[in-house]
């Protein structure tokens, strides 16, 4: 079939069903990522070709005046509802009308990959977030100024050196964090290591938490190492901002020194990369169409993202 | 002119918001304390040791007061050796109760050791005056070892090779080939012939062997391994050597005998190049370079022949029928009542009796069986991860896989699987360890890694 052009809001509309991948930036707010996105396409909607006027009951009779009004009895003439007319009820589309709900959201300082259900998406991206997905962070912290809430928009508190750091000494604790989260993994599926259930859940490698309440670390390390920055490539389950500000704090402990967590970046989340999702400019109605288009081929070649049977997990 | 004065003037943004954030931007950095903590210095290879220290073997008191102390019996962590921040250690090996540290240091001395020394298995230990000297039967922390030299020998030449340790004796090699042994040798598991009511407690002896006289001129050591009360040496073309006790078979002499004299064995690896061998207690596995198996000692839990009238000592190298089939072997280890392969592919076969890692339930198997690799670390987020090297003490076994994790499981005998708790571990488990494996030594009650730090 060939491709044909659509300038027609209702098409477009009736297609606008799916998971959305935004690129969700730092300082912004998951609820205003959200408004602009439902904004955006409301106004790409409104500038399409709109449906025809409703038609008026036919055989109104209707008497010209011979005045400047006789145009008007014209249109109605025509057999077109006035009272439709965008002039009078005002644009077609409203954000409202778009439903639309997150997979899970970002913390502000966070930035990356964030998932929206859009109309009839909105059921999958229920599935996705009960199926508890890996997420992958980048997380970069700054070793030197301890600040109050471990992000960078607060009173700093402590000043450490930082010299005595190395990258060796990073990623030996990365190491040793994993394998605690590893068997903290173990604890929170809530089997005894010493039964037969343990040994079969071993088995199968690494297990999803049974609840969506404590967080869960799959893997840590050190990806980068420059001056007072360090960056973690993070895998995780049930993280929030919080928990990997934290995390970056104290691991600076551990390190002897003092760190606060400068930036946060989620790269992926289960299949939806940062790469495919939707950058800032890109928040137009075509951007999205394309996009929803994209992270329906991702659903379509990883069908388990949806219908999750096993407790065990694939990244 | 109103919309031009517009389009020129400032465009008035603000990131932050409320006086919060106008107070963060306000605040006087000068006036934040600093923070100094106290930084150890670090070394370049770091040793890490578990399991029953009452013995010293763990060389982590330095007060023998506090030694005495109580809850210090057992290490159920893997704890950072601090003999290690000081010195560059190259080798490990674990006895029974007793630890030696191959060690490169500017002043000469080599080898190192802590742990029980009732046997002298770590030479001539005393304290006190020189003129009226107090032995040291446990040593707590770890101590030169002063191996005897001929005139000429330089400190290159002193490097241990390779060394191993048995219940009660020491077995090391050095650089230019010498074998050095020191400890019990009631069983010959010395090398030297038995002395009938020879007293080992604060005995000065350490017998010297050249590799001459072993193996010949044109043949060399490469390694040597000790079981139970024997010892057994591999050259470069793949001779084994042993002496020792031998009641189990486990000299592989072809008899039951008892000797000091060491000899060359035969049997089915005859003509057989043999690039691997494992023993810990009394049942010896060995690998020839095309992947094949050999093994002799002893066979009571069927780990060397699975067949309905098997002999339960075997007293000759055998061919195994039991690992024909399961790929190339590249790696073996012989525990007290079971055994281990790794294959080329990185998969890892245990069979015999106890507790194999298969779970609960499983307490023997006769065939060889392997362990799933997502029990070994590999997983979506690690997908080439393989199994590198196996080993195995007395009672448990480990693994290690190619991101340098330690995996233990087996009876937990004084805590010496590292898991931080003494309950049994029934399939592998990873044990926290600051650092990549690269070796580690399994000894009857305790265990030591050696590891390099990361990147």
């Amino acid at each position: 079939m060939a491709l044909t052009k659509v300038y027609d809001a209702v098409t477009v509309f009736k297609h606008l069903n799916g998971i959305l991948n935004v690129y969700k930036p730092a300082g912004m707010k998951a609820k205003h990522v959200r408004n602009a996105i439902l904004s955006n396409i409301c106004k790409g909607l409104n500038e399409m070709k709109q449906r025809e006027l409703r038609k008026l009951p036919k055989d109104t009779p209707l008497l010209g005046t011979g005045t400047a009004a006789d145009s008007v009895l014209h249109n109605i003439a025509n057999n077109e509802d006035l009272s439709d007319n965008i002039l009078s009820v005002g644009p077609r589309y409203l954000p409202r009308d778009i439903r639309c709900a997150t997979v899970s959201s970002l913390g502000d300082h966070t930035s990356g990959v964030l998932l929206f259900g859009i109309n009839k998406g909105i059921g999958q991206s229920g599935c996705l977030r009960k199926n508890q997905l890996v997420r992958v962070y980048h997380i970069t912290g700054c070793m030197g100024t301890a600040t109050e809430n471990h992000l960078p928009d607060s009173h700093v508190t402590v000043r450490s050196n930082y010299r005595h750091v190395s990258a060796d000494r990073i990623s030996g604790l990365a190491a040793s964090m994993q394998a605690s989260h590893q068997r903290k993994m173990f604890e929170l599926c809530g089997v005894d290591l010493q039964t037969q259930e343990a040994y079969e859940l071993a088995c199968k490698g690494l297990i999803r938490p049974s609840d969506d309440s404590q967080p869960v670390i799959y893997g840590i390390k050190l990806i980068r190492l420059e001056g007072p920055y360090f960056t973690l490539e993070l895998h995780g389950i049930n993280e929030t901002q919080e928990y990997l500000a934290a995390l970056v704090h104290d691991m600076a402990l551990e390190l002897r020194t003092v760190a606060h967590c400068s930036q946060l970046r989620c790269v992926r989340h289960a299949h939806f990369d940062v790469r495919d999702s939707l950058l800032r400019h890109g928040w137009h109605l075509p951007g999205i169409m394309k996009n929803l288009r994209q992270q329906r081929d991702i659903l379509r070649e990883h069908p388990e993202l949806l219908r999750q049977e096993r407790v065990e997990l694939h990244a | 002119m109103l919309k031009n004065w517009r389009g020129i003037g400032p465009v008035l943004t603000r990131a932050y918001t409320a006086k919060a954030k106008r107070s963060v931007l306000a605040q006087d950095k000068s006036k934040i304390k600093e923070y100094t903590p106290k930084v150890t210095d670090s070394h370049v290879n770091r040793v890490y040791v578990w399991g029953f220290q009452e013995t010293g073997a763990l060389g982590l008191q330095t007060s023998v007061k506090k030694a005495q102390e109580r809850y210090t019996e057992m290490v159920h962590h893997p704890t950072r050796l601090q003999f290690s921040n000081n010195n560059e250690i190259t080798n490990v090996t674990a006895g029974y109760g007793f630890t030696a540290y191959a060690v490169r240091r500017d002043d000469g001395e080599t080898l190192f050791g802590s742990g029980l020394n009732t046997d002298s298995q770590l030479g001539f230990q005393v304290k006190g005056n020189p003129k009226d000297p107090a032995n040291l039967d446990v040593i707590i922390y770890p101590t030169a070892i002063k191996l005897p030299r001929v005139q000429g020998e330089t400190d290159e030449d002193m490097q241990v090779k390779s060394m191993s340790a048995g219940r009660a004796h020491l077995v090391v090699l050095t650089h230019n080939g010498t074998v050095f042994t020191l400890g019990n040798n009631s069983y010959g598991q010395c090398g030297r012939s038995i002395i009938e009511e020879e007293r080992y407690s604060k005995s000065a002896l350490i017998h010297r062997i050249p590799q001459e006289d072993i193996c010949g001129k044109e043949d060399e050591l490469v390694h040597v391994e000790c079981g139970q009360d024997h010892t057994m040496f591999l050259t470069k073309s793949g001779r084994i050597y042993t002496c020792g006790w031998g009641a189990d078979g486990q000299t592989g002499q072809g008899n039951y005998h008892t000797a000091g004299q060491i000899t060359l064995i035969a049997g089915d690896i005859a003509k057989e190049k043999i690039v691997r061998l494992s023993c810990s207690s009394d049942c010896v596995l060995a690998v020839n370079e095309a992947g094949d198996v050999f093994g002799w000692g002893n066979s009571e839990y069927g780990q060397l022949d699975d067949s309905e009238h098997a002999e339960t000592q075997i007293n000759l190298p055998r061919a195994l029928k039991l690992t024909k089939g399961i790929g190339k072997i590249k790696d073996v280890a012989a525990g007290g009542s079971f055994c281990m392969a790794l294959n080329d592919q990185g998969l890892v076969y245990t069979w015999g009796f106890g507790i194999l890692g298969f779970g609960p339930f499983v307490e023997q198997t006769s065939r060889p069986q392997h362990l799933l690799p997502p029990l070994f670390g590999r997983n979506d987020f690690s997908n080439a991860t393989t199994v590198v090297s196996i080993g195995c003490g007395v009672f448990h076994m480990g693994a290690v896989n190619s991101d340098g994790d330690l995996f233990m499981w087996g009876k937990n005998r004084f805590g010496h699987l590292g898991l931080g708790h003494k309950k049994d571990q029934f399939f592998p488990f990873k044990a926290a360890i600051n650092g990549k494996v690269s070796k580690v030594a399994y000894g009857v009650d305790h265990t030591i890694a050696l590891c390099k730090p990361y990147l």
